[in-house]
Protein backbone atom coordinates (compact mmCIF):
# COMPACT_ATOMS: atom_id res chain seq x y z
CA UNK A 1 0.00 0.00 0.00
CA UNK A 2 2.34 2.63 -1.23
CA UNK A 3 1.31 6.16 -0.77
CA UNK A 4 1.69 8.41 -3.71
CA UNK A 5 1.59 12.08 -3.27
CA UNK A 6 1.68 14.74 -5.90
CA UNK A 7 2.61 18.23 -5.02
CA UNK A 8 2.86 21.35 -7.03
CA UNK A 9 4.43 24.66 -6.42
CA UNK A 10 3.29 27.58 -8.38
CA UNK A 11 5.71 30.27 -9.36
CA UNK A 12 3.13 32.81 -8.52
CA UNK A 13 2.57 31.60 -5.00
CA UNK A 14 5.79 30.97 -3.17
CA UNK A 15 3.98 29.87 -0.03
CA UNK A 16 2.04 27.15 -1.72
CA UNK A 17 1.82 23.60 -0.60
CA UNK A 18 4.96 22.14 -2.04
CA UNK A 19 5.82 19.10 -0.01
CA UNK A 20 2.46 19.11 1.52
CA UNK A 21 3.22 15.52 2.40
CA UNK A 22 5.41 16.86 5.16
CA UNK A 23 2.61 18.97 6.44
CA UNK A 24 0.04 16.31 5.86
CA UNK A 25 1.54 14.13 8.53
CA UNK A 26 1.30 16.72 11.26
CA UNK A 27 -1.60 18.37 13.03
CA UNK A 28 -2.88 21.54 11.42
CA UNK A 29 -2.23 23.66 14.50
CA UNK A 30 0.80 23.61 16.76
CA UNK A 31 -0.80 23.05 20.12
CA UNK A 32 -4.56 22.90 20.30
CA UNK A 33 -5.78 19.62 18.83
CA UNK A 34 -3.00 17.26 19.81
CA UNK A 35 -5.40 14.74 21.24
CA UNK A 36 -7.80 14.71 18.34
CA UNK A 37 -5.22 14.30 15.63
CA UNK A 38 -2.50 11.88 16.56
CA UNK A 39 0.59 12.23 14.42
CA UNK A 40 1.07 9.51 11.93
CA UNK A 41 3.58 8.96 9.18
CA UNK A 42 7.18 9.87 8.87
CA UNK A 43 7.32 12.62 11.42
CA UNK A 44 5.42 10.81 14.14
CA UNK A 45 8.58 9.81 15.93
CA UNK A 46 9.85 13.30 16.53
CA UNK A 47 9.64 14.62 20.05
CA UNK A 48 6.00 15.56 20.62
CA UNK A 49 6.31 19.25 21.38
CA UNK A 50 8.82 19.98 18.71
CA UNK A 51 7.18 17.96 15.95
CA UNK A 52 5.12 20.76 14.53
CA UNK A 53 7.95 23.24 14.65
CA UNK A 54 10.31 20.90 12.86
CA UNK A 55 7.77 19.93 10.28
CA UNK A 56 7.17 23.56 9.50
CA UNK A 57 10.85 24.47 9.53
CA UNK A 58 11.76 21.65 7.22
CA UNK A 59 8.82 22.32 4.99
CA UNK A 60 9.79 25.97 4.73
CA UNK A 61 13.36 25.13 3.83
CA UNK A 62 12.26 22.75 1.14
CA UNK A 63 9.78 25.29 -0.13
CA UNK A 64 12.49 27.91 -0.24
CA UNK A 65 14.86 25.62 -2.10
CA UNK A 66 12.24 24.67 -4.65
CA UNK A 67 11.25 28.28 -5.24
CA UNK A 68 14.87 29.17 -5.83
CA UNK A 69 15.26 26.22 -8.18
CA UNK A 70 12.15 27.21 -10.10
CA UNK A 71 13.71 30.53 -10.92
CA UNK A 72 16.26 28.58 -12.90
CA UNK A 73 13.83 26.02 -14.28
CA UNK A 74 12.11 28.79 -16.22
CA UNK A 75 15.37 30.25 -17.51
CA UNK A 76 15.52 30.50 -21.26
CA UNK A 77 18.57 31.66 -23.15
CA UNK A 78 17.22 34.13 -25.75
CA UNK A 79 19.73 32.73 -28.23
CA UNK A 80 18.70 29.17 -27.42
CA UNK A 81 22.26 27.94 -27.09
CA UNK A 82 22.83 27.78 -23.38
CA UNK A 83 21.01 25.12 -21.37
CA UNK A 84 21.95 24.76 -17.71
CA UNK A 85 22.73 21.16 -16.83
CA UNK A 86 20.38 19.04 -14.78
CA UNK A 87 23.19 18.56 -12.30
CA UNK A 88 23.42 22.33 -11.85
CA UNK A 89 19.71 22.50 -11.04
CA UNK A 90 19.98 19.70 -8.51
CA UNK A 91 22.91 21.52 -6.97
CA UNK A 92 20.99 24.79 -6.72
CA UNK A 93 18.24 22.99 -4.84
CA UNK A 94 20.63 21.23 -2.52
CA UNK A 95 22.81 24.27 -1.84
CA UNK A 96 19.80 26.38 -1.00
CA UNK A 97 18.29 23.70 1.20
CA UNK A 98 21.51 22.95 3.09
CA UNK A 99 22.30 26.62 3.67
CA UNK A 100 18.81 27.17 5.06
CA UNK A 101 18.85 24.11 7.28
CA UNK A 102 22.25 24.98 8.69
CA UNK A 103 21.13 28.53 9.38
CA UNK A 104 18.04 27.28 11.17
CA UNK A 105 20.22 24.85 13.09
CA UNK A 106 18.05 21.74 13.01
CA UNK A 107 20.49 19.39 11.29
CA UNK A 108 20.99 17.45 14.55
CA UNK A 109 17.40 16.32 14.25
CA UNK A 110 16.85 16.23 10.52
CA UNK A 111 19.98 16.00 8.47
CA UNK A 112 20.76 15.94 4.80
CA UNK A 113 23.60 13.90 3.34
CA UNK A 114 24.57 14.61 -0.23
CA UNK A 115 25.77 11.49 -2.00
CA UNK A 116 29.22 11.21 -3.54
CA UNK A 117 29.26 10.84 -7.34
CA UNK A 118 29.91 7.12 -6.89
CA UNK A 119 27.06 6.72 -4.40
CA UNK A 120 24.71 8.55 -6.75
CA UNK A 121 25.30 5.78 -9.25
CA UNK A 122 25.37 2.86 -6.81
CA UNK A 123 22.36 3.84 -4.72
CA UNK A 124 20.46 5.92 -7.26
CA UNK A 125 19.98 8.75 -4.76
CA UNK A 126 21.12 12.36 -5.04
CA UNK A 127 20.81 12.95 -1.34
CA UNK A 128 19.31 11.34 1.75
CA UNK A 129 17.29 13.09 4.42
CA UNK A 130 17.15 11.48 7.84
CA UNK A 131 15.30 12.00 11.08
CA UNK A 132 17.92 11.28 13.71
CA UNK A 133 17.51 9.64 17.08
CA UNK A 134 18.65 12.15 19.65
CA UNK A 135 21.56 10.69 21.62
CA UNK A 136 22.96 8.23 19.07
CA UNK A 137 22.29 10.30 15.94
CA UNK A 138 21.25 7.09 14.24
CA UNK A 139 18.70 7.53 11.50
CA UNK A 140 15.17 6.60 12.49
CA UNK A 141 13.42 7.48 9.27
CA UNK A 142 15.14 8.19 5.98
CA UNK A 143 14.05 9.70 2.71
CA UNK A 144 16.29 8.95 -0.25
CA UNK A 145 15.77 11.52 -2.98
CA UNK A 146 16.32 11.15 -6.69
CA UNK A 147 15.80 14.13 -8.96
CA UNK A 148 14.35 13.56 -12.41
CA UNK A 149 14.70 16.16 -15.09
CA UNK A 150 12.89 16.94 -18.28
CA UNK A 151 13.85 14.35 -20.90
CA UNK A 152 15.19 16.92 -23.36
CA UNK A 153 17.51 18.31 -20.73
CA UNK A 154 18.91 14.88 -19.96
CA UNK A 155 19.17 13.95 -23.63
CA UNK A 156 21.06 17.13 -24.44
CA UNK A 157 23.43 16.31 -21.63
CA UNK A 158 23.97 12.76 -22.77
CA UNK A 159 24.85 14.03 -26.22
CA UNK A 160 27.31 16.45 -24.72
CA UNK A 161 28.88 13.87 -22.42
CA UNK A 162 29.55 11.50 -25.30
CA UNK A 163 33.21 11.07 -25.93
CA UNK A 164 34.20 12.98 -22.82
CA UNK A 165 36.49 11.12 -20.44
CA UNK A 166 34.80 9.71 -17.36
CA UNK A 167 36.77 9.11 -14.20
CA UNK A 168 37.82 5.62 -13.39
CA UNK A 169 35.81 5.27 -10.21
CA UNK A 170 32.69 6.50 -12.01
CA UNK A 171 33.20 3.84 -14.64
CA UNK A 172 33.60 1.23 -11.93
CA UNK A 173 30.41 2.38 -10.23
CA UNK A 174 28.62 2.14 -13.58
CA UNK A 175 29.96 -1.39 -14.03
CA UNK A 176 28.67 -2.38 -10.60
CA UNK A 177 25.25 -0.99 -11.39
CA UNK A 178 24.88 -1.97 -15.02
CA UNK A 179 21.98 -4.39 -14.51
CA UNK A 180 19.57 -1.88 -13.14
CA UNK A 181 18.37 1.59 -13.97
CA UNK A 182 18.59 4.44 -11.50
CA UNK A 183 14.98 4.10 -10.33
CA UNK A 184 15.38 0.43 -9.60
CA UNK A 185 18.63 1.04 -7.79
CA UNK A 186 17.06 3.57 -5.50
CA UNK A 187 14.03 1.39 -4.82
CA UNK A 188 16.36 -1.54 -4.10
CA UNK A 189 18.36 0.60 -1.74
CA UNK A 190 15.28 1.77 0.18
CA UNK A 191 13.78 -1.70 0.24
CA UNK A 192 17.03 -3.15 1.61
CA UNK A 193 16.73 -0.78 4.57
CA UNK A 194 13.05 -1.41 5.20
CA UNK A 195 9.79 0.42 5.62
CA UNK A 196 11.35 3.30 7.51
CA UNK A 197 13.21 4.32 4.38
CA UNK A 198 11.12 6.24 1.88
CA UNK A 199 11.99 6.92 -1.73
CA UNK A 200 11.15 10.36 -3.06
CA UNK A 201 11.30 11.00 -6.78
CA UNK A 202 11.43 14.72 -7.41
CA UNK A 203 10.46 15.86 -10.87
CA UNK A 204 12.02 19.17 -11.87
CA UNK A 205 9.36 20.03 -14.40
CA UNK A 206 7.16 17.73 -16.41
CA UNK A 207 6.17 17.81 -20.03
CA UNK A 208 2.94 19.76 -19.67
CA UNK A 209 4.16 21.85 -16.76
CA UNK A 210 7.81 22.63 -17.19
CA UNK A 211 8.10 25.20 -14.47
CA UNK A 212 6.97 23.30 -11.43
CA UNK A 213 8.42 20.69 -9.17
CA UNK A 214 6.56 17.50 -8.36
CA UNK A 215 7.24 14.74 -5.92
CA UNK A 216 6.23 11.12 -5.53
CA UNK A 217 6.93 9.53 -2.17
CA UNK A 218 6.51 5.95 -1.06
CA UNK A 219 8.07 3.28 1.09
CA UNK A 220 6.57 0.63 -1.11
CA UNK A 221 7.75 1.30 -4.65
CA UNK A 222 8.97 -2.26 -4.92
CA UNK A 223 5.33 -3.20 -5.51
CA UNK A 224 5.42 -1.00 -8.61
CA UNK A 225 8.89 -1.82 -9.79
CA UNK A 226 7.64 -2.86 -13.23
CA UNK A 227 6.57 0.70 -13.85
CA UNK A 228 10.08 1.88 -13.09
CA UNK A 229 11.52 -0.26 -15.83
CA UNK A 230 10.74 2.09 -18.68
CA UNK A 231 13.56 4.19 -20.02
CA UNK A 232 12.09 7.56 -19.36
CA UNK A 233 10.30 8.61 -16.22
CA UNK A 234 6.62 7.88 -16.36
CA UNK A 235 5.47 11.39 -15.87
CA UNK A 236 1.85 10.41 -16.07
CA UNK A 237 2.17 9.42 -12.44
CA UNK A 238 1.94 12.98 -11.37
CA UNK B 1 21.53 -5.85 -5.63
CA UNK B 2 24.27 -7.00 -7.95
CA UNK B 3 27.55 -6.74 -6.16
CA UNK B 4 30.49 -8.15 -8.00
CA UNK B 5 31.99 -8.71 -11.36
CA UNK B 6 35.43 -9.27 -12.67
CA UNK B 7 37.16 -6.24 -14.00
CA UNK B 8 39.90 -7.49 -16.21
CA UNK B 9 42.97 -5.55 -17.06
CA UNK B 10 42.10 -5.48 -20.71
CA UNK B 11 38.40 -5.10 -20.19
CA UNK B 12 36.14 -2.24 -21.07
CA UNK B 13 36.55 1.27 -19.71
CA UNK B 14 38.80 2.86 -17.14
CA UNK B 15 42.52 3.14 -16.88
CA UNK B 16 43.49 -0.19 -18.33
CA UNK B 17 47.08 -0.09 -17.21
CA UNK B 18 46.91 -2.47 -14.32
CA UNK B 19 47.76 -6.10 -13.84
CA UNK B 20 45.44 -7.00 -11.01
CA UNK B 21 42.40 -5.61 -9.37
CA UNK B 22 41.63 -6.37 -5.74
CA UNK B 23 38.31 -5.67 -4.15
CA UNK B 24 38.69 -4.80 -0.46
CA UNK B 25 36.09 -3.98 2.18
CA UNK B 26 36.37 -2.04 5.41
CA UNK B 27 33.85 -3.18 8.01
CA UNK B 28 33.19 -2.66 11.71
CA UNK B 29 30.84 -0.77 14.01
CA UNK B 30 29.69 2.73 13.22
CA UNK B 31 32.13 5.56 14.11
CA UNK B 32 35.22 3.37 14.65
CA UNK B 33 36.92 5.32 11.85
CA UNK B 34 36.40 3.32 8.66
CA UNK B 35 35.69 6.31 6.44
CA UNK B 36 38.53 8.31 8.00
CA UNK B 37 40.90 5.41 7.48
CA UNK B 38 40.05 5.22 3.79
CA UNK B 39 40.31 8.99 3.40
CA UNK B 40 43.72 8.96 5.01
CA UNK B 41 44.90 6.20 2.72
CA UNK B 42 43.40 7.40 -0.55
CA UNK B 43 43.54 11.19 -0.14
CA UNK B 44 45.95 11.67 2.76
CA UNK B 45 43.36 13.77 4.56
CA UNK B 46 41.58 13.71 7.91
CA UNK B 47 38.60 15.56 9.30
CA UNK B 48 37.34 15.37 12.85
CA UNK B 49 33.71 15.93 11.85
CA UNK B 50 31.67 12.73 11.93
CA UNK B 51 29.52 12.21 8.88
CA UNK B 52 27.80 8.87 9.11
CA UNK B 53 28.21 6.92 5.87
CA UNK B 54 25.02 6.17 3.97
CA UNK B 55 25.01 2.55 2.79
CA UNK B 56 28.23 2.04 0.87
CA UNK B 57 30.81 3.96 -1.09
CA UNK B 58 34.22 3.23 -2.56
CA UNK B 59 37.51 4.70 -3.62
CA UNK B 60 40.14 3.50 -6.02
CA UNK B 61 43.87 3.45 -5.39
CA UNK B 62 46.71 1.94 -7.39
CA UNK B 63 49.70 0.33 -5.67
CA UNK B 64 52.82 -1.30 -7.06
CA UNK B 65 54.24 -4.63 -6.04
CA UNK B 66 57.06 -6.46 -7.84
CA UNK B 67 56.63 -4.27 -10.92
CA UNK B 68 52.97 -5.12 -11.03
CA UNK B 69 50.29 -2.48 -10.88
CA UNK B 70 47.53 -3.46 -8.51
CA UNK B 71 44.32 -1.53 -8.57
CA UNK B 72 42.55 -1.50 -5.23
CA UNK B 73 38.81 -0.96 -5.21
CA UNK B 74 38.22 -0.18 -1.56
CA UNK B 75 34.65 -0.31 -0.29
CA UNK B 76 33.66 1.76 2.70
CA UNK B 77 30.60 0.35 4.44
CA UNK B 78 28.14 1.82 6.92
CA UNK B 79 28.34 0.01 10.26
CA UNK B 80 24.73 0.38 11.28
CA UNK B 81 22.41 -2.58 11.35
CA UNK B 82 19.91 -0.94 9.00
CA UNK B 83 22.42 -1.17 6.16
CA UNK B 84 23.30 -4.81 6.77
CA UNK B 85 21.45 -6.13 3.71
CA UNK B 86 23.07 -3.72 1.31
CA UNK B 87 26.58 -3.97 2.76
CA UNK B 88 26.68 -7.77 2.94
CA UNK B 89 25.67 -7.86 -0.73
CA UNK B 90 29.10 -6.39 -1.43
CA UNK B 91 31.02 -8.98 0.61
CA UNK B 92 30.83 -11.40 -2.23
CA UNK B 93 33.89 -11.28 -4.44
CA UNK B 94 35.90 -9.30 -1.88
CA UNK B 95 39.44 -10.61 -1.61
CA UNK B 96 40.32 -8.82 1.58
CA UNK B 97 38.72 -7.21 4.61
CA UNK B 98 39.89 -4.66 7.11
CA UNK B 99 37.84 -5.38 10.23
CA UNK B 100 38.04 -2.32 12.42
CA UNK B 101 37.27 -1.52 16.02
CA UNK B 102 37.97 1.56 18.14
CA UNK B 103 40.44 1.06 21.02
CA UNK B 104 38.45 3.60 23.06
CA UNK B 105 35.18 1.76 22.57
CA UNK B 106 34.67 -1.61 24.25
CA UNK B 107 31.44 -2.31 22.40
CA UNK B 108 33.14 -2.02 19.02
CA UNK B 109 35.75 -4.55 20.17
CA UNK B 110 33.05 -6.87 21.47
CA UNK B 111 31.42 -6.78 18.03
CA UNK B 112 34.53 -8.05 16.24
CA UNK B 113 33.43 -11.67 16.65
CA UNK B 114 30.09 -10.91 15.00
CA UNK B 115 31.74 -9.08 12.11
CA UNK B 116 34.03 -12.05 11.65
CA UNK B 117 31.01 -14.32 11.44
CA UNK B 118 29.52 -12.00 8.82
CA UNK B 119 32.67 -12.39 6.73
CA UNK B 120 32.49 -16.17 7.01
CA UNK B 121 28.82 -16.16 6.09
CA UNK B 122 28.86 -13.82 3.13
CA UNK B 123 32.30 -13.89 1.60
CA UNK B 124 34.62 -16.15 -0.23
CA UNK B 125 36.48 -18.70 1.95
CA UNK B 126 39.88 -17.47 0.89
CA UNK B 127 39.25 -13.83 1.74
CA UNK B 128 42.06 -12.38 3.84
CA UNK B 129 41.36 -10.33 6.94
CA UNK B 130 43.36 -7.78 8.90
CA UNK B 131 42.06 -6.69 12.29
CA UNK B 132 42.69 -2.99 12.96
CA UNK B 133 42.38 -1.34 16.37
CA UNK B 134 41.91 2.27 15.31
CA UNK B 135 42.30 5.59 17.19
CA UNK B 136 45.55 4.47 18.85
CA UNK B 137 46.45 8.15 19.13
CA UNK B 138 43.92 8.38 21.99
CA UNK B 139 46.06 6.55 24.53
CA UNK B 140 44.43 8.29 27.54
CA UNK B 141 41.02 6.98 26.57
CA UNK B 142 42.11 3.47 25.69
CA UNK B 143 39.85 0.70 27.01
CA UNK B 144 41.06 -2.17 24.83
CA UNK B 145 44.67 -3.22 25.45
CA UNK B 146 47.05 -4.00 22.63
CA UNK B 147 47.38 -7.52 23.99
CA UNK B 148 43.68 -8.29 23.96
CA UNK B 149 43.53 -7.02 20.38
CA UNK B 150 46.45 -9.19 19.35
CA UNK B 151 45.05 -12.23 21.18
CA UNK B 152 41.67 -11.94 19.51
CA UNK B 153 43.32 -11.58 16.11
CA UNK B 154 45.30 -14.75 16.78
CA UNK B 155 42.19 -16.65 17.80
CA UNK B 156 40.38 -15.56 14.67
CA UNK B 157 43.39 -16.20 12.45
CA UNK B 158 43.72 -12.56 11.37
CA UNK B 159 46.71 -10.26 11.11
CA UNK B 160 46.67 -7.36 13.53
CA UNK B 161 47.60 -3.66 13.61
CA UNK B 162 46.81 -0.78 15.89
CA UNK B 163 46.20 2.25 13.72
CA UNK B 164 45.37 5.92 13.70
CA UNK B 165 43.68 7.59 10.78
CA UNK B 166 44.19 10.88 12.57
CA UNK B 167 47.96 10.64 13.09
CA UNK B 168 48.53 8.43 10.07
CA UNK B 169 49.86 5.45 12.01
CA UNK B 170 49.94 2.05 10.29
CA UNK B 171 47.39 3.07 7.68
CA UNK B 172 49.54 2.32 4.66
CA UNK B 173 51.01 -0.72 6.42
CA UNK B 174 47.57 -2.22 7.01
CA UNK B 175 46.67 -2.00 3.34
CA UNK B 176 50.09 -3.22 2.22
CA UNK B 177 49.90 -6.21 4.53
CA UNK B 178 46.45 -7.07 3.25
CA UNK B 179 47.67 -6.84 -0.35
CA UNK B 180 50.63 -9.10 0.51
CA UNK B 181 48.34 -11.65 2.11
CA UNK B 182 46.11 -11.68 -0.96
CA UNK B 183 49.10 -12.05 -3.27
CA UNK B 184 50.43 -14.94 -1.17
CA UNK B 185 47.05 -16.61 -1.25
CA UNK B 186 46.87 -16.19 -5.00
CA UNK B 187 50.26 -17.74 -5.69
CA UNK B 188 49.35 -20.54 -3.30
CA UNK B 189 46.26 -21.41 -5.29
CA UNK B 190 48.23 -21.08 -8.52
CA UNK B 191 50.76 -23.61 -7.20
CA UNK B 192 48.08 -26.10 -6.35
CA UNK B 193 46.30 -25.68 -9.66
CA UNK B 194 48.82 -25.94 -12.50
CA UNK B 195 46.16 -25.54 -15.17
CA UNK B 196 45.69 -21.98 -14.07
CA UNK B 197 49.28 -20.94 -14.73
CA UNK B 198 48.83 -21.18 -18.47
CA UNK B 199 46.56 -18.16 -18.57
CA UNK B 200 47.40 -14.48 -18.80
CA UNK B 201 48.10 -12.73 -15.49
CA UNK B 202 44.69 -11.16 -15.36
CA UNK B 203 43.03 -14.45 -16.15
CA UNK B 204 44.89 -16.07 -13.30
CA UNK B 205 43.44 -13.59 -10.94
CA UNK B 206 39.90 -14.27 -11.93
CA UNK B 207 40.44 -18.00 -12.09
CA UNK B 208 41.64 -18.08 -8.53
CA UNK B 209 38.82 -15.84 -7.39
CA UNK B 210 35.44 -17.16 -6.29
CA UNK B 211 32.90 -18.12 -8.92
CA UNK B 212 31.82 -14.79 -10.24
CA UNK B 213 28.26 -13.75 -10.13
CA UNK B 214 26.73 -13.27 -13.52
CA UNK B 215 24.56 -10.26 -14.15
CA UNK B 216 21.25 -11.47 -12.83
CA UNK B 217 18.23 -10.24 -14.63
CA UNK B 218 19.17 -9.72 -18.28
CA UNK B 219 18.78 -13.33 -19.23
N1 LIG C 1 41.32 10.53 17.49
C1 LIG C 1 40.95 9.88 16.40
N2 LIG C 1 39.73 10.07 15.89
C2 LIG C 1 39.38 9.37 14.78
C3 LIG C 1 40.27 8.46 14.15
N3 LIG C 1 39.63 7.93 13.08
C4 LIG C 1 38.42 8.49 13.05
N4 LIG C 1 38.24 9.36 14.04
C5 LIG C 1 37.04 10.15 14.35
O1 LIG C 1 36.00 9.26 14.70
C6 LIG C 1 34.74 9.69 14.18
C7 LIG C 1 34.14 8.61 13.31
O2 LIG C 1 34.96 8.39 12.18
P1 LIG C 1 34.40 7.79 10.82
O3 LIG C 1 35.58 7.60 9.94
O4 LIG C 1 33.29 8.58 10.28
O5 LIG C 1 33.84 6.37 11.34
P2 LIG C 1 33.02 5.24 10.53
O6 LIG C 1 31.61 5.37 10.96
O7 LIG C 1 33.61 3.94 11.00
O8 LIG C 1 33.22 5.49 9.09
C8 LIG C 1 35.04 10.98 13.40
O9 LIG C 1 34.73 12.07 14.24
C9 LIG C 1 36.52 10.91 13.12
O10 LIG C 1 37.10 12.17 13.04
C10 LIG C 1 41.58 8.29 14.72
O11 LIG C 1 42.41 7.53 14.25
N5 LIG C 1 41.85 9.02 15.85
MG1 LIG D 1 31.74 5.83 7.65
Amino acid sequence: MGQKTSNTTSNKAANSSFFSFLKRFSPPKPSSDKTTSPRTGIFAKLTPNKSMDFTRLISNCISFASTRTQEYLVFKDPEGKFLPSSQALTQVFLMTYITQSVNLDYTDTFNCTAMTPEQRILLGADWVWAILEKPTKNPKIQIAVQVLHLPEREEAEEREAEGKPVSESIQMAQMESRNKNAYERMVDFCTSIGKDCYALFLFFGKRDDRENIYGVLSNNFEADVGKLRSNSPDLSWC
Amino acid sequence: MAATQDVKGKGEGGDQNFDYMFKLLIIGNSSVGKTSFLFRYADDAFTSAFVSTVGIDFKVKTVYKNDKRIKLQIWDTAGQERYRTITTAYYRGAMGFILMYDITNEESFGAVQDWSTQIKTYSWDNAQVVLAGNKCDMEEERVVSVDSGRLLAEQLGFEFFETSAKDNINVKQTFERLVDLICDKMSESLDTDPAVTSGAPTAKLTDSAPPLQQPGCNC
